[in-house]
């Protein structure tokens, strides 16, 4: 667990990170979203101490920061910026194996995770080990970031708008990725974005911060439906949120007895996909299906419409 | 007339218009009775054997005509390398044509003809190459291949006759030692200032506060002419040769190789800490975040990423000091620091243009060939990162 105690962060007057405290549970993402220069990213990189707190600590799994030398907190911490930082004039193995290298692995055992990897993030080794990052494209250079924060098996990661250069589409696709090895690993992650829609498609719990402030932390519905500021509603949009809502919720919260014709959806697909589903097909209804395909009832537009009824 | 195929190529025109000017208006030889007399000017068709001259001509029109409209690389650079060849042996031949048998006064050197001829050649070359688009293993064999031929050429004997060598011949031994000579200064100069410019270069970069003064310093340096610095540096150098007897035993003195080494290496010292400098600033801030955000150490950002990414542009800094070095080490000859530039001082003096030629040739042979390996050195260390 990372715990963050009252950290806080002044440049001459100006303070930049106020007093925040938050705890991130063991193998759970937490992101932290918000506007351009509200502190996000100062707030970061006093977990890693590339920046040090004015005041304040950073707990990791108890033990206060500070007592690790700098360099050695790092190696046990993965890191991804913006752009990624790739180094240029390194191969993508090359790349990947720089905190196993210098903590001093062995040659064997650095190539056989650099593979390990690269093929994790779908990249073929035979192809890709021995590329440079500009022959790369932006989705593969990100792929080749996350994958060199991971490599010395850190329990912490770090990122800083990850997402932030690519495009729609590959972003998807990126945070998928990010999703599916976070659960693999249980690598527990602080997700820094300034985008509402990745913060609460990534998010166990979600840290909203305004100049320099933390205003709200909680899981995202709660984000949603008691939001603790005026300017946590702001962010979260009034028009979106019933469809964010529907987002986080399973379609087996509005799981009805019956049948209904036409293609079934399936029982682990969110309500906004069946309301989507059922606005485009003109349907009262939809079947529901399990993983191995067997009808099990039905959702449709009245269900839904009660379940948010029964909501407080 | 232009037949399909057949397109006028800018450059090569131009060249063609050179060439034929040479061949036609231009005296290939200078004629002298002894080394200092004025000198009778032969065109072509006087400086050589007929058939030969016929010949040479002929061949420099296909050339001009080659330059002029042929559209092939290979055969274009083919065409102007055989040129160069050609009018090199010529110009031996004219030596051997020209000077009465057994008179070991009379002087024959190249008059602005075949200067003209072989510029023109030369660019031809260097037009084909930079076309042929040639990578650096390319250029430093090319580079080989012509140090070769002129090698085999003059070895060869077949410019023994040309008022050049004919000085040469007068002063083997000191050619070689005034080229050793030179060599030391331009390249232990640059190794020095390597040795304190990079440091220095670095220091400035991590400390913001010293580099603009240290650059304008440096700045100030550059825009002292050389024979000024040359004089500056003779008094202190002569007072601590008489004050230390040890620098004296070191070869330190007021005048000599000692002021002309410093003055070289203080004028080095700009480009390579300024190109330093601007390396280790072009580095992305992004690449040195994740660097730092991963746990390299200051020293292992130095030496693992910031050097390794400013390392082609300090080597542009190298190969500007390395052309500059090898000229200006011309004038150390002034103070007695020897050199190329003996040659060229002792020709001036008596007037004997030939003399200054056995300085000059070498010193921009010399130089070129510094350039074209650094640039291709340059290129190397930018690798597969393009
Ligand atoms: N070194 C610094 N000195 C002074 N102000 C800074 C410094 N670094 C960041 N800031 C200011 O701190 C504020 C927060 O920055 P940052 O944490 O990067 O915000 P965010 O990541 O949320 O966009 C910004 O207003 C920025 O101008
Ligand atoms: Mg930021």
């Amino acid at each position: 667990m990372i715990a963050i105690e009252h950290l806080t962060k002044r440049y001459g007057a100006d303070i930049v990170v106020d007093d925040v405290s938050l705890d991130v549970e063991s193998g759970t993402i937490a992101v932290v979203v918000g506007t351009s220069g509200a502190g996000k990213s100062t707030l970061l990189r006093m977990v890693n101490r590339l920046i040090e707190p004015t005041a304040g600590r950073v707990l990791i799994d108890g033990q206060d920061t500070v007592t690790i030398p700098e360099d050695e907190l790092r190696h046990r911490i993965g890191y991804v910026i913006q752009g990624n930082g790739l180094f240029p004039h390194r191969t993508v193995a090359e790349n990947i194996a720089t905190v196993p290298r210098l903590l001093g692995w062995e040659k064997k055992r650095i190539a056989s995770r650099v593979d390990d990897l690269l093929n994790l993030f779908q990249l073929d080794p035979a192809t890709f080990a021995s590329k440079y990052p500009h022959q790369l494209s932006g989705g593969e250079q990100q792929r080749v970031g996350v994958a060199r924060a991971l490599a010395a098996e850190p329990k912490l990661l770090l990122m800083d708008e990850p997402f932030g250069a690519l495009d729609p589409l590959i972003r998807t696709k990126a945070q998928a990725d990010l999703l599916a090895i976070q659960r693999r690993f249980k690598t527990t992650i602080l997700l820094v974005t300034h985008d509402m829609e990745e913060a609460f498609h990534l998010g166990d719990r979600i840290a909203v911060m305004d100049q320099a402030r933390l205003l709200q932390y909680a899981a995202p519905t709660e984000i949603l439906m008691r939001p603790a500021h005026e300017f946590v509603e702001r962010l979260v949009g009034t028009a979106e949120r019933p469809f964010r809502l529907l987002s986080l919720t399973s379609v087996s919260r509005a799981l009805e007895p019956g049948n209904a014709s036409g293609p079934p959806i399936d029982i682990s697909a969110n309500l906004r996909d069946a309301l989507s589903e059922l606005v485009w097909s003109g349907r009262e209804a939809l079947p529901v299906s399990d993983i191995s395909g067997a009808t099990i009832g039905k959702v449709s537009v009245a269900g839904i419409l009660a379940l948010r009824r029964e909501q407080p | 007339m232009s037949r399909a195929g057949l397109s006028l190529d800018r450059l090569g025109g131009v060249i063609a218009i050179l060439i034929a000017a040479a061949i036609i208006l231009g005296p290939f030889s200078i004629y002298r009775a002894n080394r200092i007399a004025s000198g009778d000017a032969r065109g072509i068709m006087f400086a050589l054997p007929s058939a030969f001259a016929i010949g040479l001509m002929v061949l420099s029109m296909a050339i001009a005509l080659v330059s002029a409209f042929v559209r092939a690389l290979a055969a274009r650079l083919a065409a102007a390398a055989f040129g160069m060849i050609a009018v090199f042996v010529a110009m031996g031949r004219s030596a051997d044509f020209l000077t009465p048998a057994g008179n070991s006064f009379a002087r024959v050197s190249p008059a602005w003809g075949f200067w003209l001829l072989s510029f023109a050649f030369a660019l031809l070359v260097a037009d084909a190459l930079t076309r042929l688009r040639f990578g650096p293993w390319e250029r430093l064999a090319a580079l080989a291949v012509a140090a070769i031929t002129l090698a085999l050429l003059l070895g060869s004997g077949a410019w023994n006759n040309v008022s050049i060598l004919k000085e040469y011949a007068t002063r083997a031994d000191s050619f070689w030692r005034e080229a050793r000579q030179h060599i030391v200064l331009a390249l232990g100069s640059l190794s020095a200032s390597v040795l304190v410019g990079i440091p220095l270069g670095i220091l400035c970069h991590r400390i913001p506060a010293i580099k603009s003064a240290v650059l304008q310093t440096l700045n100030v340096i550059q825009t002292i002419p050389s024979i000024a610095l040359f004089g500056m540096l003779m008094a202190p150098l002569a007072y601590l040769a008489a004050t230390f007897p040890l620098a004296a035993t070191l070869g330190i003195h007021g005048i000599g190789a000692a002021p002309a080494f410093v003055a070289l290496f203080l004028y080095s010292l700009l480009p390579v800490v300024a190109n330093t400098v601007v390396g280790l600033d072009q580095v992305s801030p992004k690449v040195i975040d994740a660097a730092r955000g991963m746990g390299l150490s200051s020293r292992q950002r130095l030496q693992q990423v910031e050097f390794p990414l400013a390392f082609p542009t300090i080597l542009t800094g190298i190969r500007i000091v390395l052309v500059q070095n090898i000229g200006l080490a011309t004038v150390a000859a002034l103070i007695g620091g020897g050199g190329f530039g003996t040659f060229v001082f002792q020709g001036a003096g008596q007037t004997a243009l030939d003399l200054v030629l056995l300085g000059a040739i070498p010193t921009v042979l010399l130089a070129f060939a510094g350039a074209v390996i650094l640039d291709a050195l340059v290129d190397l260390a930018k690798g597969a990162r393009a």
